[in-house]
């Protein structure tokens, strides 16, 4: 341990024992770390966010539309055959009136969501929203007179930027990941604090900490190595002796890292599963959508519901769904799409309701970047800002955060509260940094860390977007 | 180089002096001392391919080394000669098709009709060919394209099984040959034409706000040619005077090639707007029809040597010429050689090429020796002789890569001759087990990202590892719970308890043969050589090789199928099995 990271041990102890929250510096060796932060680092409440990610870039300008009539009509003149009909819109009226007197309504597939941001008021729209470095404005995006977020408009730099929140700086953690290091590296014996029920993402990846991945179902056991004969706990100690040589291969090293966290971990959670969802298959009274997506909410509801047995105190999770991608066939296949998510999200309040732990559960999407105004004949392609959703009982919901400007082709911010920088692709007004730090910090992040998680968060007006209770 | 790992089993009497003093030369320089890398080795005498080298070359070029295969390769000559030789062999194979397996499922479908449920043939004849296709090599090209130019069932392919075989066999016939022909191949194939929505992209209708569909246009670019970021020769990413990389093109460039990309639809209709989909024409390139193709002037990549500055305005309206313009054009660009060629080495070789082997691969990409560009079969000659690949890593530590999990899988039954009673692989779900499956992507970005890296000293080196995005503790149990049930109850010896498996999937589960296994059971030292020298060449670590023994004889004696899984598991499910080495 150099001399820094002794002074950054002596720190954390030092706040640590002083009741607050813990913090965790630079690379300390992992196994310190974690005992050192999990003795210390506990809440005496519990939180969760949820991240439901929704690959391929959504649509969103088809999720929440104009609804009064001028506002509507420049938003059908510049969608033309892709364009929601006005009078299929559910009605939504933010506390906070727009413009103008503009009106907003939610896609017709999207009844849930409707009655959670107007009865529950328990939804909040976030709108144009995307990466943003520092604001820009159109003149300063054509002369590149501002930094910008890399590669615009491509998927996968988008969907890392999202995550990762770093701008042009190269980053292999994300936002859930940094919140993880700097909250402490567990928040319970039993798991890290990031759990992805879709996968590896940058969006949990610290520098210290790591997510544990689960399946859409929960974590599988190790076939032969769970049980309590002699056998097989000689086997799974032979096993255990191989997966911990010291092998002389970065991938092999990799390999057998994640082996042992899975066997370390699975018996554990899914023997905590194994209490809520005894006697009946499921602890909630709720029907989970049967798609991908409600079968991974149900399951951190699920873990949510076995909090105590987990011993978590904070928790981050990742769920995703994707399709949204909608080059082709867009009238089709959307409706569907927003049903689903409708249906989901509604899904897990509600479970959140029953377990009374809606105040201290949030549920926010993410998704690439939002969708070009302007048609390819029977899709859209890729473009820039944005709407996205925050749901739960801490939401100050009934409301929009941001700005939801006029959906004119050839949008300017003067008129229409948004630059379109061509086809209808919009400069966000609000940044994914925002969004991240308001999320922070009703989670727990202390200000004194906002820009770890979020490090343009200073470029802003703004810290907190006001969404979160 | 790399068995300087496992010096206690360097199995010196296997190992000729001569082709000792090869391994000892490529991993001398590169030993504890952390020091410089050392100068390229020298010239080695000829000498003989020893098992391990073959089982590390073959890892690279098939779907598993096999002792049978191994031996055969080093019976090709020495170590200048028996590599090459291999390789001229299997460029030579024809490529084994899908196609005509998935066409002949179509008449055994219940009816009513339900197409998609050809796509079980399609996994059946994808492991058929990767298991016991005797063009191997062609097969692991096709396999790495399939991950580069990627198309995916999840989606609206679903319904076309066709196109999807017949992709996938547009790739295998095209892995050796030229990579501007398979550009324009990949291009006009009606799977990525759907996959891509380059099929049915139609012209400009300023009108209706309408302009043309920009995904194949950025996708082509990003993912399968250029890459976003201008490369060095070597790979590396070129950098602006501030520091920052430079990128390869930006959204106007992109918005060119999205109107090269119009007037594509399903071939044999009368117009663009009554081309529709039929059994027959998704098997065969789209078609242009001019009416809706756009006729303005249309930017492309800037680059020196560029032979255009722009596709000029034509009229009338000419996709053919403008798409041939478009693809010279990207096929020139100076980053497709590296671009191309270290994404190869990924997949068949090493996660972390050191620049310089890029670099000398790239160049075989520039010239393969008769001044042509593109020569597929050159660059995967090149990829897998280079001394870099063959044992003369730079750094141990990085040399090899993680196995992708369906090779763990292919090269087992390779080994034991995993087979059903049917013939048929019947592997349900691929992808919810290893993570990956044939043409199972669930988007263009391929099942990991070849810039992958996991926290942990992978992302702190700057390193990468793209299968390690796909190993996580769900996945990495679930194909673990795999090899158990394949090792302990599929097998010619099963041990007594496992659960009954109906008659009716009987005969298309895969049982391994482990009959020669089941005659050693006795000797647990035997039996543990036996399995080590079937699936890691005879290298095996001293912790694997005591801790297999000791599974087996834990294991009462007279279980026989119990002792053989003990052992065949512990070592198929162990980190140096799980690495391509």
């Amino acid at each position: 341990m150099t001399r820094k990271e002794r002074a950054k041990r002596r720190q954390l102890l030092k706040i640590a024992a002083a009741g607050s929250v813990a913090y965790a510096f630079g690379r300390l060796p992992d196994a310190v770390y974690a005992q050192a932060l999990s003795t210390y680092a506990r809440f005496a409440d519990y939180k969760a966010l949820v991240c439901v990610f929704l690959f391929g870039g959504n649509d969103s300008w088809n999720m929440v539309v104009p609804r009064s009539d001028a506002e509507y009509q420049a938003y059908q003149l510049a969608r033309q055959n892709l364009a929601v009909s006005q009078a299929s819109l559910l009605p939504v009226t933010p506390l906070t009136p727009l413009p103008n007197g503009a009106q907003l309504g939610l896609h017709p597939s999207m009844p849930e969501i409707a009655a959670l941001f107007e009865q529950d008021g328990a939804c909040a729209v976030v709108a144009n929203i995307g990466p943003l470095i520092t604001s820009t404005t159109l003149a300063q995006y054509q002369a590149r007179s501002v930094p910008l977020p890399p590669q615009l408009f491509s998927h996968n730099d988008q969907q890392d930027q999202w995550h990762s929140l770093r701008g042009k700086a190269v980053s292999n953690t994300g936002w859930a990941g940094r919140i993880a290091d700097a909250l402490g590296a567990q928040t319970g014996p039993a798991l890290p604090l990031n759990v992805s029920l879709s996968g590896q993402t940058l969006y949990q990846a610290g520098a210290s900490t790591r997510p544990y991945v689960i399946g859409p179902d929960g974590p599988v056991d190790f076939f032969g190595l769970d049980g309590s004969d002699a056998l097989s706990v000689a086997r799974k100690g032979g096993f255990e002796s191989v997966l911990r040589a010291n092998y002389g291969t970065i991938y092999e090293r990799a390999f057998s890292g994640v082996q042992q966290r899975a066997l370390q971990s699975a018996q554990t959670v899914n023997a905590a599963l194994a209490t809520v969802r005894a006697p009946n298959p499921t602890p909630f009274a709720t029907v989970f959508p049967a798609s991908p997506l409600g079968t991974q909410l149900k399951t951190v509801a699920e873990m949510i519901a076995a909090r105590g047995t987990l011993e978590a105190s904070r928790q981050i999770f990742f769920v995703a769904t994707g399709g949204f991608d909608s080059h082709d066939d867009q009238v089709q296949d959307q409706p569907g799409l927003l049903a689903n998510v409708s249906a989901c999200l509604n899904a897990f309040y509600r479970a959140t309701v029953e377990m009374g732990v809606a105040q201290s559960v949030t549920a926010f999407t993410q998704s690439d970047f939002g969708r070009t105004l302007t048609s390819n004949g029977d899709g859209t392609d890729h473009a820039w800002g944005g709407v996205q959703l925050a749901v739960g009982g801490a939401v100050r919901g009934h409301d929009i955060y941001g700005s939801y400007p006029v959906l004119r082709l050839g949008a300017t911010q003067a008129a229409d509260g948004a630059d379109d920088v061509g086809g209808g692709r919009f400069i966000p007004t609000t940044s994914s940094d925002q969004y991240a730090a308001t999320l922070s910090r009703w989670f727990g992040v202390p200000d004194a860390d906002l820009a770890r998680v979020a490090p343009s968060i200073d470029n802003f007006p703004k810290r907190d977007l006001g969404f979160m209770g | 180089m790399r068995s300087k790992w496992y010096p206690s089993q360097w199995r010196l009497a296997l190992v000729a002096a001569a082709g000792f003093l090869i391994t000892a030369c490529g991993g001398g320089g590169s030993g504890d001392s952390g020091g410089s890398p050392p100068p390229p080795p020298p010239p080695p005498p000829p000498a003989g391919v020893t098992k391990a080298q073959a089982f590390s070359f073959l890892n690279d070029a098939t779907f598993g080394a096999t002792e049978a295969e191994a031996q055969r390769l080093q019976g090709l000559g020495d170590s200048t000669t028996a590599y090459a030789r291999w390789i001229d062999e299997q460029l030579q194979q024809p490529a084994s098709l899908q196609l005509p397996h998935v066409q002949a499922g179509y008449a055994a479908l219940p009816q009513p009709v339900q197409i998609a449920r050809l796509n079980a043939d399609r996994v059946d004849i994808w492991f058929r060919n990767a298991v016991n296709g005797p063009d191997q090599l062609r097969q692991r090209v096709a396999f790495a394209l399939s991950e580069i130019m990627v198309v995916s069932q999840q989606g609206a392919l679903n319904n076309r099984p066709y196109a999807l075989a017949d992709y996938y066999d547009l790739l295998a016939r095209g892995a050796f040959g030229n990579f501007r022909q398979l550009m324009e191949d990949v291009s006009l194939h009606p799977a990525m034409g759907v996959y891509l929505s380059m099929l049915g992209n139609q012209k400009p209708d300023p009108v209706r706000n309408i302009r043309p569909d920009e995904n194949y246009a950025r996708e082509l670019m990003q993912l399968f040619t250029v890459g976003l970021v201008e490369l060095n020769a070597d790979g590396t990413p070129r950098k602006d005077p501030q520091g920052q990389p430079i990128p390869t093109y930006d959204q106007s460039i992109i918005e060119g090639f999205a109107h090269v990309y119009t007037g594509w639809n399903w071939s044999g209709a009368a117009s663009f707007g009554q081309a529709r989909p039929s059994l027959q024409n998704q098997v065969l390139p789209m078609q242009a029809y001019a009416e809706q193709h756009d006729t303005g002037a249309k930017k492309v990549l800037s680059y020196t040597g560029a032979a255009l500055a722009e596709i000029p305005a034509r009229t009338p309206a000419d996709p053919a010429r403008d798409l041939d313009d478009a693809l010279d054009n990207i096929f020139n660009h100076p980053n497709v050689g590296p671009f191309i060629s270290k994404q190869l080495i990924q997949r068949l070789v090493t996660s972390n090429p050191s620049p310089a082997y890029v670099q000398r691969v790239a160049q075989v990409f520039g010239n393969d020796g008769t001044g042509r560009r593109g020569n597929l079969g050159a660059v995967v000659r090149a990829l897998l002789l280079d001394p870099e690949a063959r044992g003369a890593a730079p750094d141990a530590s990085t040399a090899g890569k993680l196995k992708e999990p369906l090779l763990r899988v292919t090269q087992l039954w390779r080994a034991y001759s995993g087979r059903s009673q049917s013939g048929r692989y019947n592997v349900q779900s691929p992808a919810e087990v290893a993570g990956q499956g044939p043409l199972l992507a669930a988007s263009v970005f391929n099942f990991f990202s070849p810039f992958y890296a996991p926290p942990g000293e992978i992302a702190e080196r700057g390193l990468v590892a793209p299968e390690t995005q796909i190993a996580t503790e769900y996945l990495s149990t679930q194909l673990t719970n795999y090899l158990f049930v394949q090792t302990f109850c599929y097998t010619s010896s099963p041990v007594t308890g496992c659960p009954t498996v109906r008659a009716a999937i009987r005969p298309d589960l895969v049982f391994i043969d482990v009959s020669a296994e089941a005659g050693l059971a006795g000797d647990s030292a035997e039996l543990v050589d036996r399995i080590a020298g079937k699936l890691l060449g005879g290298q095996i670590t001293s912790t694997l090789q005591a801790q297999a023994r000791a599974a087996v004889e834990r294991a009462p004696p007279d279980q026989t199928g119990l002792r053989v899984a003990e052992a065949l598991y512990l070592i198929a499910s162990s980190p140096e099995y799980a690495a391509q080495r």
